[in-house]
Formats: C-alpha cells, sequence, structure tokens
C-alpha cells in the first residue's frame, strides 16, 4: 500500500520533468480536449478521426470487419517478418529452411502455422467485408473512391497470398503457381511479355522465387500500406463510417 | 423548387476563430445514404478501446487455433512429375473449376477481368445508389430484360455444360421470381424478397456463384480433375 | 533603335499573344519530365528482364535410333520429351500439356497422353482428342548427327508432317 503511494508519487514527480514533458506533450487524456489530441496529436492516429458516431461502434454495425482485415495484416507482417530471419529464397534452401523452421527453430511451426492461418483468414476477412460493405451501402457517395480503393486492396491481398504460396518451393507451391503463371499467359499481347518479367525467365526457378520473394515481402506490402492509409484516411474525410438504418437491415 | 432552397446557411466549423465565420453550403445534389444523425462519442476511448479489444480476440483465437493446425508441407518442388490433382489455393479454386468448362481465355482472364471492372464500377452507376427494389416501379420493363439476359446466360451456359455455375443460378433466379408468383403473400420472408433491389439479387448470385465453384473445386474434384463425392 | 524599344514596350505583353513566357517554360518543364518519367521506366523495365537465364539446355543428345523400338512412345523424363517411334517415322513432343503446363503421362494401356489437371488426352501425334486443351503437342526438331546419334532440340518446334523417316 505504501509503496503504490510511493510509486505513484515518484511517477507523478517524472511525469512533472521537463525531459517527461519534451516527450509527451499532451498530458493525460481526460479532458475532451486532451481526448481529441490523442488521435489529432498523434502521428499514427490521426488518420482515424477526433468523433465516431455511437452507432457505428456496434458489433452488428460493420462486424468490425474491416478492423479484423487491418489486425490479420499486422498479424502476418509481425510473423512475415520473424519468418524471415531464417528463410532463404535460393531453390535449394528454401525447402530445407522450411523443414528447419517446423522441426528444428523454437516455435518455428507455431510462427510458421500463424502466419498460414493468417493469410487464409485475411482473405476471407476482406472479402467478407467487402461483401458487407456493399449490402450495407458503404459504397454510396460520398464514399465511392473508397470503394474502389477498397477493390485494389482486394486485389494486393489476393496476389500477396499468391506470391507467398510459392515461397516454401514444395509440390504444393511449385504447381499451384504453374498453373498461376500459365494463366497470365493467356492474356492477350501482354500475356507472355508479363509472364518473362514475373518469373524472370521461361521456367519456375532460382529467379522467380526471388522475384516473388520480394513481391511478398517488399513491394506488395509497401502498396498495401499505402492503399490501407488512403482507405481509412478517404473514412475520416468522406464523413465516417456508414451505418444502415435499423428498418433497411438485411441481416 | 424555390431559390431559398438552394442554400443552406451555418456556421464555420472552427469555434476558435474570432469573428465566426458564416459559410453558405449549396444543396448537395447527390443521393446520400440515410442514416447518419445520431450521437457523436470521442474516438479516444471508445473506438480505440473497442478495437483493441477486437485485436486481442483476434490474436487469442488465431493463437489457439495455430497451436494445434498445422500448415501442409509436402515433398519438395519437382519440375518433372505433376500431382494429380495439382490444385490451387483454395480461393482460386474457383477460378480452376471454372477453367474446367471455359477455354483459359475466358475463364482465366475474360471473367476476371469482368468481375474485377464490374466490382470497381458499382459506386458509379445510378442503379446501385437508388433503394428500388427489384420488383416495384417500371418492373415490367425491367423484367423483360432481365429475362433476355437469363435466357442468353442459361443457353451459354448449358452449351459449355457449365452446370456448376448454371446450379445456383437457376436457385437465385427461382428465389427472385418468388415474389412474382406470390406478391400479396405477407410472411416475413417473402416481404424480405419483395424488398430486395436489382443490385442486391446480382451481388447474390455472384456470391452464390463463387461459393458453389470453390465449394466444388475443393471437395469434388479429384485427379484429372474427375468428379468425386466429398464423403467417399 | 529607340523607335522600336518604344514600339516593343508598348506592346502588351500577354492579351492576344498566342503563348506566353510562363506557360511556354512551364510546357517544357513538363515535356522534360515526361521524358524523364518514361526513360526511368523503361530503364527499369530494361532492368528487370534478365540477359542471361541460368536454365537447362534446351537442345539435348537422345541416344540413336537402336534405343527406341518400333511403335513405341518413350518418355524422357529430364527433358520432358515424348520420343515416338512407328513403322516408318520418328518424332519428338513436348510432354507440357498445352492447357496450363502440367506434365502428361502417357498411358500404354488406353493408347494415349492423359493430363492429370484437368483431364486432357492426346494421341500419339499430339492430338487433343479429349478435354480442355487448346492446341495439340508441340513437335521438337529431331536430327540425326553424322555418327548416327539423335539430338533434339526443343527450341525449334516442327510441323508434325517434319518427321524423321527411318
Amino acid at each position: 500500500m505504501a509503496t503504490a503511494a510511493w510509486v505513484q508519487q515518484r511517477m507523478a514527480q517524472l511525469r512533472g520533468t521537463r525531459m517527461w514533458r519534451s516527450i509527451f506533450r499532451r498530458g493525460p487524456a481526460r479532458t475532451n480536449r486532451t481526448r481529441s489530441l490523442a488521435i489529432f496529436g498523434n502521428l499514427s492516429l490521426h488518420v482515424l478521426p477526433v468523433k465516431v458516431r455511437e452507432k457505428s461502434l456496434g458489433v452488428r454495425a460493420t462486424y468490425y470487419l474491416g478492423s479484423i482485415s487491418f489486425f490479420l495484416f499486422v498479424v502476418l507482417s509481425v510473423t512475415g517478418i520473424l519468418l524471415m530471419l531464417y528463410y532463404h529464397p535460393a531453390v535449394p534452401d528454401a525447402y530445407r529452411d522450411m523443414k528447419d523452421l517446423i522441426y528444428v527453430v523454437s516455435n518455428g511451426v507455431f510462427l510458421r502455422n500463424l502466419h498460414r492461418l493468417a493469410a487464409q483468414a485475411m482473405v476471407i476477412a476482406v472479402f467478407w467485408h467487402m461483401f458487407h460493405v456493399f449490402y450495407r451501402g458503404g459504397y454510396k457517395p460520398p464514399h465511392e473512391f473508397n470503394w474502389v480503393i477498397g477493390v485494389g486492396l482486394l486485389l494486393v491481398t489476393l496476389f500477396l497470398s499468391y506470391t507467398g504460396y510459392l515461397l516454401p518451393w514444395d509440390q504444393l507451391a511449385f504447381w499451384a503457381i504453374t498453373v498461376g503463371t500459365n494463366i497470365i499467359g493467356y492474356v492477350p499481347l501482354l500475356g507472355r511479355p508479363i509472364r518473362f518479367l514475373l518469373l524472370g525467365g521461361h521456367i519456375i526457378g532460382q529467379n522467380a522465387l526471388l522475384r516473388f520473394y520480394v513481391l511478398h515481402c517488399v513491394i506488395l506490402p509497401l502498396a498495401a500500406v499505402a492503399l490501407i492509409a488512403m482507405h481509412f484516411w478517404r473514412i475520416q474525410k468522406d464523413g465516417g463510417l456508414t451505418v444502415r438504418d435499423d428498418h433497411e437491415r438485411d441481416e | 423548387m424555390s431559390e431559398t432552397n438552394k442554400y443552406q446557411v451555418g456556421f464555420g466549423s472552427d469555434a476558435t476563430k474570432d469573428p465566426r465565420r458564416i459559410v453558405f453550403i449549396t444543396r448537395k445534389t447527390s443521393a446520400k445514404v440515410k442514416g447518419e444523425a445520431g450521437p457523436q462519442l470521442m474516438s479516444y476511448p471508445h473506438l480505440i478501446l473497442r478495437e483493441a479489444i477486437v485485436f486481442q480476440v483476434l490474436t487469442i483465437v488465431l493463437v489457439a487455433v495455430a497451436l494445434f493446425w498445422d500448415a501442409p508441407l509436402e515433398q519438395l518442388a519437382n519440375p518433372l512429375l505433376t500431382p494429380n490433382p495439382a490444385k490451387a489455393p483454395w480461393y482460386f479454386l474457383g477460378l480452376q473449376e471454372l477453367l474446367h468448362y471455359f477455354p483459359p481465355i475466358v475463364a482465366g482472364v475474360l471473367i476476371p477481368t469482368l468481375v474485377v471492372l464490374g466490382l470497381v464500377v458499382v459506386p458509379y452507376f445510378k442503379i446501385n445508389i437508388q433503394g428500388e427494389p427489384l420488383w416495384s416501379g417500371n418492373w415490367r420493363r425491367r423484367a423483360r430484360i432481365l429475362i433476355g439476359v437469363l435466357i442468353a446466360l442459361f443457353v451459354l451456359l448449358a452449351v459449355y455444360h457449365a452446370w456448376t455455375v448454371l446450379v445456383p443460378t437457376v436457385l437465385v433466379t427461382a428465389l427472385a421470381l418468388l415474389p412474382y408468383l406470390k406478391p400479396s403473400s405477407s410472411v416475413r420472408f417473402m416481404k424480405f424478397l419483395r424488398s430486395r433491389t436489382l443490385p442486391w439479387w446480382v451481388m447474390t448470385w455472384f456470391i452464390a456463384a463463387a461459393l458453389t465453384l470453390t465449394i466444388v473445386g475443393t471437395f469434388f474434384r479429384g485427379p484429372g480433375w474427375s468428379w468425386v463425392w466429398a464423403w467417399s | 533603335m529607340a523607335a522600336d524599344y518604344e514600339a516593343k514596350a508598348s506592346e502588351k505583353p500577354e492579351s492576344k499573344s498566342p503563348v506566353n513566357r510562363r506557360d511556354f517554360l512551364n510546357e517544357i518543364a513538363g515535356c522534360a519530365l515526361a521524358i524523364a518519367g518514361v526513360g526511368a521506366a523503361v530503364v527499369t523495365v530494361e532492368y528487370c528482364e534478365p540477359n542471361v537465364l541460368f536454365e537447362p539446355p534446351t537442345t539435348f543428345p537422345a541416344g540413336s535410333l537402336d534405343d527406341y523400338p518400333v511403335n513405341s512412345v518413350t518418355y524422357i523424363q529430364d527433358q520432358q520429351v515424348y520420343i515416338v517411334r512407328t513403322e516408318k517415322a520418328l518424332w519428338a513432343m513436348s510432354a507440357v500439356c498445352t492447357h496450363l503446363g502440367c506434365i502428361t503421362q502417357w498411358k500404354p494401356e488406353s493408347n494415349q497422353i492423359a493430363c492429370p489437371c484437368h483431364g486432357s488426352k492426346f494421341g500419339r501425334n499430339g492430338h487433343v482428342e479429349a478435354g480442355p486443351a487448346p492446341r495439340p503437342l508441340p513437335h521438337f526438331a529431331v536430327r540425326l548427327t553424322a555418327d548416327g546419334a539423335l539430338e533434339v532440340d526443343k527450341l525449334e518446334t516442327v510441323k508434325e508432317t517434319e518427321i524423321l523417316k527411318v
């Protein structure tokens, strides 16, 4: 009891120091002003609006599907970066590293399972999110362009999942990508050149693995982050989440 | 509409500025979705706390499943040996099933392009903004066009033997026709069907077809892409 | 001289002249940026297209004529090629299905080459007999070298009428 009071007093002292106040500018978020600043003055949070409509906070309004998609992306990024520490994107090594992760590395099998599970879940979540936004009319003016950004995010998600699928370099991966890249080859005019660029050659080999790795770990995540930021920003700027009136609800 | 309805008058939103600004807001002419009014709450703490809870629940569920469900790893990739069957990831299996019926340039390029384009233009067509039910208003003309399109679709699907797409199409069409056959029924389900808009029916058809294709591709296709019963 | 100067000075700089200096300079800057942008894109795409490929060689020796019995279909696994020999001819065919790239298998019991992915079936001559494959299996050039050895070139596809007559 006395210790708790002592700690509290020291903390209060710390918070009064110049050093503390140089890092944490706003003070505790207990007034509406400081609560606004908690959002508005924060580098990552200021993409969210300072106020939200109470109706949009209910579970049945959005089922938090958009948030879930975003959080799955965060989980995938964290697990993905950790998996990168043991994975070499080279033809004999890749499969060996997968075995390494599963049987040798501490908690490797768990991280790999988490990564793959979150990937499947994210594909389901973004589709479900899209269908739910459609059914509640969230694409209607003034949110039209945000819907288009969302379709872009859907394509980036599918492409991320597809490029990641090759990385284990097992039979499942190799032949799934064979079929997929041959379909791309059927696009008129540009199909074969795009396939050549994507694979870095004519066959699925060393170059293809490396390119898919760079796409999966750098190019597509950057595109995803940019689109996600735009997607959140547009919600704020276009007037907040769309919530259907109760009498219009479908489900 | 009289002149006085063209503008709304209000105060500028920045309350700290002195003097306050008066703004004239032109009446917006585009349709807006209803239900925008209502009490507002501070994002911190109300939204942030809820998002934190969602994240924690999600993490718990993911970790619990990941502890027990192992991701698969087959043998080393062998470019000389194609496994039988060779299946794409599950979210592309619907497409692979479609490839079984139509030539690759149709099922692999044309249809996905049309789907993506169709999705992108959704907010820019007036019919998706108005909430008019399918069987109200000028439904006779709409029905005639719809029947024409549906007959062409049925013929196309039958010619290509695309049963996996034909069956859900027929089912959804039957559901859509139900309000026409029973216009005065007061059963809640019938009232629900009667109030559905055309975009609603098109999206429901798309989801039904895509789901059927994916389920068939995942569980009902075996070696050589031959039909197998999922439970055998 | 002075009169010319005064005349020029009295001209209004932007009244009716077709292009004023600011717009002209802006246009030049825009074109320069566009050229730089296109150049950057071309350089990047050229960079991404590899000039040297480390892929297995496409011309390979295929033994000699005696290795292939009459009326047989032999699958060379390393190269994914079928060598078909009839009484009067010999030809080499790709074993890669023309539908989506899976490796086909020769089925002697049904006298067909079958693809496991979507059920395409080909005859000994490569013609499509069933399934969604859009084209017949391509034939590769087969050459008989001076010392009687066979050589197959996978880069050179030939018409199916060009067969080695034996």
